[in-house]
């Protein structure tokens, strides 16, 4: 291409995208699309979809009464993850469980004491409403460490000068205290980049189509490349804002970290966003219209943003035909990415090769695009 | 004298085992206003995107501003001025910027650009109305600056695809005043449409049916040789009566009520107007007036389309 062929070209571009602004400037719904509706399903995501298990109902039946035994309550209902709220029988349990009075029940039967006392492993029940799965689980591992620890006290008051117990200390490493935010802000921030940029881009092609414009536009001197590019570029631009506000809204709001380069930050968004676009450029060349592009739209983004990136379940305990699903699903290397630069500080030498899966799902979905997209009409 | 604007030689599309446009040659002449008329389905876009190089044709060649549609078709963008049938300007969008992108998508910026957009206001008569929202104009002045847009980069040639589609007839009488400046400036023309009273405004038509160009000539060719019988108009008292004696005399084709008064079609060659109105007085018509009326266009073109179907020209 000569200078002046590619200065038109440039200037072609220039107007395709300025025109695209003005569109979107003019239009609230896009706008609210991509900047309001983040925060708010941050928010909720944020807020509502907390995995943090915080004060939980437990009922208790001390059978025993012992001073061991009201020591071994006194733990539990110390923790940040139970809250006694009485104390029954243990065959109420059922019945507390489906009134949802209580979603774990502890029962410390007779004779805990003693069998403490000499020296025999003492046994007590915890009943959890496992209705709940991911809750269940959670409070199991803490009754567990609350009972570990229990047992170390005791070992430490009356063992520690035959032999010293053995401590298991769990340390976990860059998200300390659990906090389901900060697993959730990177996953959302994925979630969301995912389908305000397809949807953006899946209706303003079909838009096109509809309005009879296209046509025009293929009239003219404009390159099916230059309509691609120049659509591209604002919407780019509203996607990294987005992005933006989306880190940190969950920096003020959940005090999720930016441990990691800023700029890797923008560099994988940015990656990510130019695939996303590019998939709603493919849905709406091939859907010619605004109804069928959304719904393609959001089909194709939400669902694997959702199921396959690692935002809500982890991609490890995927089976493997979704495992490997999974692999040509964008978001995953987006969640992944974040959490590393969010959370842990990764640089290029660990995230590599998420960049480099990006990269390849951003060229092969544009070129794509661009091919199917018929310059000439019939 | 110049070469033409626009040539076609056996252009042919077919999309599947239909034919849309069956070897259809023609000229047009630089600085003429060209109709191309057809029912709705009879080939006319179809022809026209294969002008200005959207589709691809099935077989024939043409040429448009000297370049080959088939082997150029980015020449043949840059050198045309296009108005889709739909009308498809950003409606969201002011005015001034639906001008100033198409003024970009044809490589005009800066300077140029602003005086071109405002030379071309006024010219459509568009001027102060910059700011408007392009979806708030009223249908007429959409048309004109749907118009403007295609004329910001200078054609030399400019297709409207039914460019008064839906549009008022002062609109349209506007409108095609607008047309016929541009062509008294030197561009070509080349126009579809439906309404026929507009197609009296072309220097030349072609006649599409059924994808075949039946007929191309000046309008008044047309008349000739399409409705070669005189159509007269009598009025008067007791025609009625009347027209019964009248269907008998030599050279009489038909005779039909319209209104109050009777619709005579003769071959001019028999019988004029003054004999019509001497055979009326005599079958008992009381003081009939007869005048000759000019054959329409409307005439010619139901006259093609009941022969045209079978594929014979007169």
């Amino acid at each position: 291409m000569t200078r002046q062929g590619l200065r038109r070209s440039l200037v072609r571009i220039g107007a395709m995208a300025g025109k695209e602004a003005i569109h979107v400037q003019r239009d609230p719904r896009t706008l609210a699309l991509a900047l309001v509706m983040p925060l708010v399903m941050l928010v909720l995501f944020g807020y509502g979809v907390s995995t943090d298990v915080d004060h939980t109902r437990l009922a208790v039946a001390d059978e025993d009464g012992s001073e061991a035994s009201r020591a071994l309550v006194r733990a539990f209902g110390a923790s940040q993850e139970f809250e006694v709220v009485t104390r029954r029988p243990p065959a109420a349990a059922e019945g507390l469980f489906r009134a949802g009075d209580a979603v774990a029940a502890l029962v410390v039967p007779r004779g805990y004491q003693r069998e403490l006392l000499q020296g025999r492993r003492a046994e007590v029940q915890l009943l959890l409403d496992g209705a709940d799965a991911m809750v269940a689980n959670q409070l199991l591992a803490k009754a567990d460490a609350i009972v570990r620890q229990e047992s170390r006290r005791l070992a430490g008051l009356e063992l520690a000068a035959l032999r010293p117990p053995v401590q298991v200390r769990l340390w976990t490493q860059y998200n300390p205290a659990g906090r389901s935010a900060f697993y959730m802000v990177p996953g959302i921030s994925a979630f969301l980049l995912a389908i305000t940029a397809v949807m953006l881009t899946a209706l303003t092609i079909a838009g096109e189509w509809e309005r009879g414009s296209m046509e025009q536009l293929f009239a003219s001197p404009v390159g099916r490349l230059e309509i691609v590019l120049g659509k591209l570029l604002p919407y780019l631009a509203l996607g990294l804002l987005e992005l933006q506000l989306v880190v940190a809204f969950g920096a003020v709001a959940f005090d999720v970290p930016m441990r990691g380069p800023i700029w890797l930050l923008f560099l994988t968004g940015l990656l990510f966003l130019v695939g996303m676009l590019g998939q709603g450029l493919l849905i709406s060349v091939l859907a010619k219209n605004q109804l069928v592009a959304t719904q393609a739209g959001t089909l194709s983004a939400m669902l694997p943003a959702i199921i396959l990136s690692g935002m809500i379940f982890p991609v490890e305990n995927m089976p493997l035909p979704l495992q490997l699903l999974s692999r040509v699903i964008p978001a995953r290397y987006l969640v992944h990415a974040l959490r590393g630069i969010l959370l842990k500080g990764s640089g290029v030498a660990e995230l590599w090769p998420d960049l480099l899966a990006l990269t390849l799902f951003a060229v092969a979905v544009v070129t794509l695009a661009t091919r199917r997209f018929k310059r000439r009409v019939a | 004298m110049s070469a033409p604007a626009i040539q076609a030689v056996e252009l042919s599309r077919r999309f599947g085992a239909f034919t849309a446009v069956d070897r259809v040659s023609f000229e047009v002449e630089q600085g003429e206003i060209f109709g191309y008329l057809g029912a709705n389905g009879a080939g006319k876009s179809t022809t026209i995107r294969m002008l200005i190089g959207l589709l691809a044709p099935s077989g024939g060649r043409a040429t448009v501003a000297g370049h080959d549609v088939a082997t150029a078709p980015d020449a043949v963008k840059a050198s045309i001025g296009y108005m889709s049938q739909k009308f498809s300007l950003y409606l969201d969008l002011p005015v001034s910027e639906n001008l100033r992108f198409f003024g970009a998508a044809y490589g005009l910026e800066g300077k140029a650009l602003a005086a071109r957009t405002a030379e071309l206001l006024e010219r459509v008569g568009l001027t102060g109305q910059g700011e408007a929202i392009t979806g708030e104009l009223p249908g007429g002045l959409r048309q004109r600056l749907a118009l403007a847009s295609a004329l910001l980069h200078r054609p030399p040639l400019v297709f409207l695809d039914e460019p008064t589609a839906g549009v008022d007839p002062v609109a349209r009488r506007t409108f095609w005043s607008l047309i016929r400046e541009l062509a008294a400036g030197g561009t070509t023309v080349f126009v579809t449409t439906h309404y026929l009273d507009e197609a009296e405004y072309c220097r030349r038509i072609g006649l599409m049916v059924d994808g075949k160009l039946v007929a191309l000539d000046t309008p008044a060719g047309l008349k000739r040789t399409w409705v070669p019988d005189q159509v007269l108009v009598a009025r008067g008292q007791g025609l009625a009566r009347a027209a019964e004696a009248l269907r008998r005399l030599p050279g009489v084709k038909a005779v039909s009520p319209f209104g109050a008064a009777l619709h005579v079609r003769v071959d001019p060659a028999r019988l004029d107007a003054a004999r019509v109105a001497a055979a009326l007085a005599a079958a008992g018509a009381v003081a009939p007036a007869v005048e000759a009326t000019p054959a329409s266009l409307e005439d010619v073109f139901l006259a093609a389309v009941d022969r045209g179907a079978g594929g014979v020209a007169p």
